[in-house]
């Protein structure tokens, strides 16, 4: 299968002059599809910088990102927003779903972003929020909701645009040890049944279980575990 | 506008007390700007509804028609270049009256007005009147403006002027023509040498009159003022200012109108500015899952739209209802070109608030998603 993320030599560092401070250094990475890649590292690794710049929200200093074949080399900040639109899904930590939005609606407005029509929006709404079992809360707004629920929710609205790869930025953090591990699981398992990659930034040790890979972030590389 | 609506839908109570807010001032900004303009009909209309662009005044008369004083030598110059049709005389005079007591109650009435005396043939000859024309050979008959009417006077009975005790028979009555808040009462030019006979001075033989009204094009305007040595060639906009107490009237109405405007914009500058902030990490997420900037600023402007073409629209009610309660003696005039004019000017405000919030959600990184914790 062909690689769904390449990082080559990617460089990142902050401040100028005298107080320059190199987060990532020269790092590489290559993530196939059906893979699903967890990242370590403790606090302040670089770990937000890393999954920042793979997902398009920041410019590395040097080096070269390429998503489902596409360079993010010289793309204007429209062209990003829309690379993000339609071939990355993010989840973040404490799943930061919209407040005033149902669940299915929650599903609904990236569709509506991606220009999916209305049926097709809502026959895979249906199918993912199934599949995560809950479809029974499909009408509950975020605040009825566990903070389990919240994270399949998220998760559902990031394969909901059938992205290339997903970003997810600790999705266990704000769980606790049971029902991160449901979470974590249920990445894998779309990973899994979509034939997508996924890259999951994390510092807890437990949840790795799934993973095709871990790597852990150390002076500015990944080193594989 | 998926996000602006599901927004307002779920905080209804917060959207409901800006609405609130924002109808409560574009319905002072309504009855307000209706109130202006009914004074300033009430106040001038008899000028402001003259079928003349321009008028001639005397030169010292600080743009007073009361105060000019022109004859037929200006007369003779503004008819050369306006043509005969296109300069008329006006003269005016203002007076106490008073009405028999059968036509206005036990008590008789007494009241002020403004006796007009125009060419019955000419531009400024009353049109649409309810009851007798009357015509340069008509004999002691006038036209009265309605007002005098709603105060009890009836076609056909006498009002008598005060300090000189002549009376005239009220032949019909006109809408919307009064002058310095008094109702105008027309009478032709034969009966104005022959009343003006009866006051001070009397000097009315060597025909005179206040100021000349003119139906001509801006460069005629110029060409006349040249050619007049005495007078001055003035719009009716700079007569009708140069009324007194209008300025000062529809001024401190007009400022009151501006600072609703200001408030209006400021209301919701305030209230959607403080949502921004509040939201800033939203805006963060949503950007980072690939809205577009323009999206989530049309959003904005969305609500904007919604609160205050609502909140307008609901005061329109309101005002024009209660248009139709008021008494017809209550200065109150909303004309659709005005409701239109201020409506837009309302949104338009409105729209001017919400841009600090559209910059505001525009500054904000999608990097602000990543690392964070708490929504
Ligand atoms: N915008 C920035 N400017 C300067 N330094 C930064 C910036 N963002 C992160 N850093 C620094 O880079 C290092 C890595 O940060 P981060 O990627 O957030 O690590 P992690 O997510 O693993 O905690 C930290 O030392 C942090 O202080
Ligand atoms: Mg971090």
């Amino acid at each position: 299968m062909s690689a769904k993320l390449i990082m080559k030599q990617v460089t990142k560092t902050y401040g100028d002059g005298a107080a320059t401070m190199s987060v990532l250094n020269k790092l590489n990475l290559e993530v196939k599809g059906g893979e699903f890649v967890a990242v370590l590292g403790p606090s302040g690794s670089g770990k937000s910088t890393f999954l920042s710049i793979a997902g398009a929200l920041l410019t590395p200093t040097s080096g070269e990102v390429a998503i489902d074949g596409e360079s993010l080399k010289d793309k204007s900040k429209g062209e990003l927003t829309r690379l993000r639109l339609e071939k990355i899904g993010f989840m973040f930590q404490s799943a930061q779903l919209l407040p005033y939005l149902k669940v299915e609606e929650q599903l609904h407005y990236v569709a509506k972003l991606a220009k999916l029509d209305a049926k097709e929006s809502r026959e895979r709404a249906s199918y993912l929020l199934k599949r995560l079992g809950i479809w029974e809360r499909r009408d509950h707004y975020p605040e009825k909701l566990s903070g389990g629920e919240k994270q399949r929710v998220a998760i559902a609205r990031a394969w909901m645009n059938k992205p290339a790869i997903l970003f997810a930025d600790e999705p266990t953090a704000s769980l606790d040890y049971k029902r991160g591990r449901e979470v974590v699981s249920m990445i894998a398992d779309e990973v899994k049944q979509e034939g997508k990659a996924a890259v999951m930034v994390t510092h807890d040790e437990r949840m790795l279980e799934w993973c095709d890979r871990v790597l852990r972030l150390q002076d500015g590389v990944l080193i594989d575990m | 506008m998926f996000l602006a609506l599901r927004e307002m839908r779920h905080a209804k109570a917060r959207y409901m007390l800006i609405l609130v807010i924002m109808l409560l001032v574009s319905f002072l900004v309504l009855f307000v700007t209706g109130l202006a303009k009914g004074l300033a009909n009430a106040n001038i209309s008899a000028v402001e509804n003259m079928p003349a662009g321009y008028f001639a005044v005397q030169e010292d008369a600080g743009h007073i028609f009361r105060r000019s004083m022109l004859g037929e030598q200006e007369l003779k110059v503004a008819r050369s270049v306006a043509g005969e049709e296109g300069a008329t005389p006006l003269s005016l005079q203002m007076s106490t009256i008073t009405a028999d007591a059968g036509a206005a109650g036990d008590k008789g009435l007494k009241a002020d007005v403004t006796f007009f005396a125009v060419d019955m043939n000419g531009l400024l000859a009353p049109s649409g009147v309810k009851g007798e024309r009357i015509t340069n050979e008509t004999k002691g008959q006038v036209i009265a403006d309605e007002k005098l009417e709603r105060l009890g006077v009836k076609i056909g009975s006498f009002i008598t002027d005060q300090s000189t005790g002549k009376s005239f028979q009220i032949a019909g009555f006109v809408k919307n023509s009064s002058f310095s808040h008094t109702p105008v009462v027309y009478m032709n030019p034969q009966d104005w040498l022959e009343f003006r006979q009866g006051t001070a001075g009397g000097q009315g033989a060597a025909a005179s009159f206040n100021v000349i009204a003119l139906h001509i094009t801006a460069e005629q305007a110029a060409e006349l003022s040249g050619k007049l040595n005495h007078a001055e060639v003035i719009t009716r906009q700079q007569a009708v200012s140069s009324i007194p107490g209008y300025s000062e009237e529809q001024g401190s109405l007009m400022m009151m109108i501006v600072f609703l405007f200001v408030i209006a914009a400021f209301v919701l500058a305030v209230f959607f500015y403080v949502i921004t902030i509040q939201k800033t990490s939203q805006f963060g997420i949503l950007k980072a899952m690939g809205t577009k900037m323009s999206y989530l600023g049309w959003s904005v402007v969305g609500q904007v739209m919604i609160l205050s073409a609502g909140s307008l629209a609901v005061s329109l009610l309101l005002v024009l209802g209660m248009n139709m309660a008021l008494p017809a003696s209550m200065p109150f005039r909303l004309e659709p070109l005005t409701i239109v004019g201020t409506s837009l000017l309302f949104i338009g405000m409105s729209l001017l608030g919400s841009l600090v919030s559209v910059i505001r959600v525009a500054k904000v990184d999608a990097l602000e998603a990543i690392g964070r914790a708490n929504a």
